[in-house]
């Protein structure tokens, strides 16, 4: 009852601070081993953005923006992730994470383990700096998106 | 513009970008599917007119779930938006009696006010946003520009200096729009074409459609403190 009144009372009164200081930005990379006892080797960073979006398809998107969207979620999830973790964020992200590699030509096997990790960039000065904050354990990717999710 | 019209005028936009951002959640896992396919029926009956208060009363326990759901919001201000929007509808359509109605959309209209001001007033304390520093960092590294390609934007700093301070001098100026209808039609077309820009630039389009439905609650607010219309009691 208290975590939900905790959810609903910033949308009754909201503080409205958008953007009132660029803070930390989190990007979701993700690795994949063939089983457990092979540790991850090369990490890849999770739907990274275009090099160019032509105006027509940024209009198009006014409509229909899932993908993006849903990237922006993880983006919330990460943040939570660091400020309070809990295993909901971590859920959500490997399981999003999981359905894309999934969907990958050609898929993985079910045995194969997926790893996240979060890369956070800051500015210090005039330099940008990654840090990574958070690393996943290995689970089987079919757990991690099993298929009647 | 009477109550009643102000009213279903949103409830209407609302519907409609609820529309909008549910069938994005048709690609999302099953519960998602599950949550607002429901959601996209109350959304239907809500257009129909047929049963608001009710409609309405259901689209908010969904709103509920759903933010459990996600545990927070899914899309940050829109869904926050989304969420005051629909909870003053719903309390406005159960409310006893006009003048408590007209309270609580007032309080819709008085926050989409303060959804300008404020963040402006954030931005105008933060010393990086009076610099343009602020605006660079979000092109720069920031996860909200759509593409590579506008992070170079950042290499333009005196131009992003000058929209600092365009976004901070609206937003803050925001409330002196509401002394003519003139002027409060024309901030809304400034606010509309900012989050327009924002949807383009950042893929922050559930915001232009979410705002969009609050802006009967502003005019309609306008028209009953500036030139003191009649109270109508919204059926």
């Amino acid at each position: 009852m208290l975590n939900t009144l905790k959810l609903i009372f910033p949308a009754l009164i909201p503080s409205w601070r958008f953007f009132s200081s660029v803070a930390p930005s989190p990007r979701v990379e993700y690795a994949l081993s063939v089983d457990a006892l092979t540790p991850p080797k090369d990490w890849f960073e999770f739907r990274p953005r275009p090099e160019h979006v032509p105006f027509v398809q940024m209009l198009r998107r006014m409509l229909w923006n899932p993908q993006w969207n849903e990237t922006l979620y993880l983006v919330s999830c990460s943040e939570r992730l660091i400020a309070a973790p809990t295993q909901h964020s971590a859920q959500e992200i490997q399981k999003r994470v999981a359905r894309d590699v999934m969907r990958g030509t050609p898929p993985p096997s079910p045995a194969t383990m997926l790893y996240f990790r979060l890369v956070f960039l800051d500015r210090i000065g005039a330099d940008i700096i990654k840090s990574i904050e958070y690393e996943s354990a290995g689970i089987e990717i079919s757990k991690a998106y099993p298929h009647d999710t | 513009m009477t109550l009643e019209t102000a009213m279903r005028l949103s409830e209407v936009i609302m519907s409609l970008a609820f529309l909008q951002q549910s069938a994005e959640h048709m690609m999302g896992v099953r519960l998602e599917r599950m949550l607002y396919g429901l959601r996209i029926l109350l959304c239907l009956v809500l257009l129909t007119g047929a049963a608001n208060a009710w409609a309405l009363l259901a689209l908010l326990c969904l709103g509920w779930i759903t933010l459990q759901q996600f545990q927070g919001p899914y899309n940050g201000g829109s869904d926050r938006m989304s969420l005051l929007i629909l909870t003053c509808l719903c309390a406005a359509r159960w409310a006893p009696h006009p003048i408590l109605q007209e309270t609580i959309y007032a309080y819709l209209g008085f926050q989409l006010v303060m959804s300008y001001v404020m963040s402006g007033w954030v931005k105008l304390k933060n010393p990086e946003w009076r610099s343009g520093e602020a605006l660079c960092d979000v092109f720069r590294f920031s996860a909200y520009p759509v593409s590579e390609a506008l992070r170079d934007w950042a290499r333009a700093p005196r131009i992003l200096t000058i929209l600092s301070w365009g976004v901070i001098l609206f937003e803050v100026l925001f409330p002196l729009a509401l002394f003519t209808h003139l002027t409060l039609y024309g901030a809304l077309v400034l606010a509309a074409a900012f989050h327009l820009s924002n949807a383009c630039l950042f893929g922050l389009n559930r915001f232009f459609w979410i705002w969009l439905s609050a802006y009967p609650a502003i005019l309609w607010l306008q028209d009953r403190v500036m030139y003191g219309a009649e109270i109508t009691y919204a059926v």
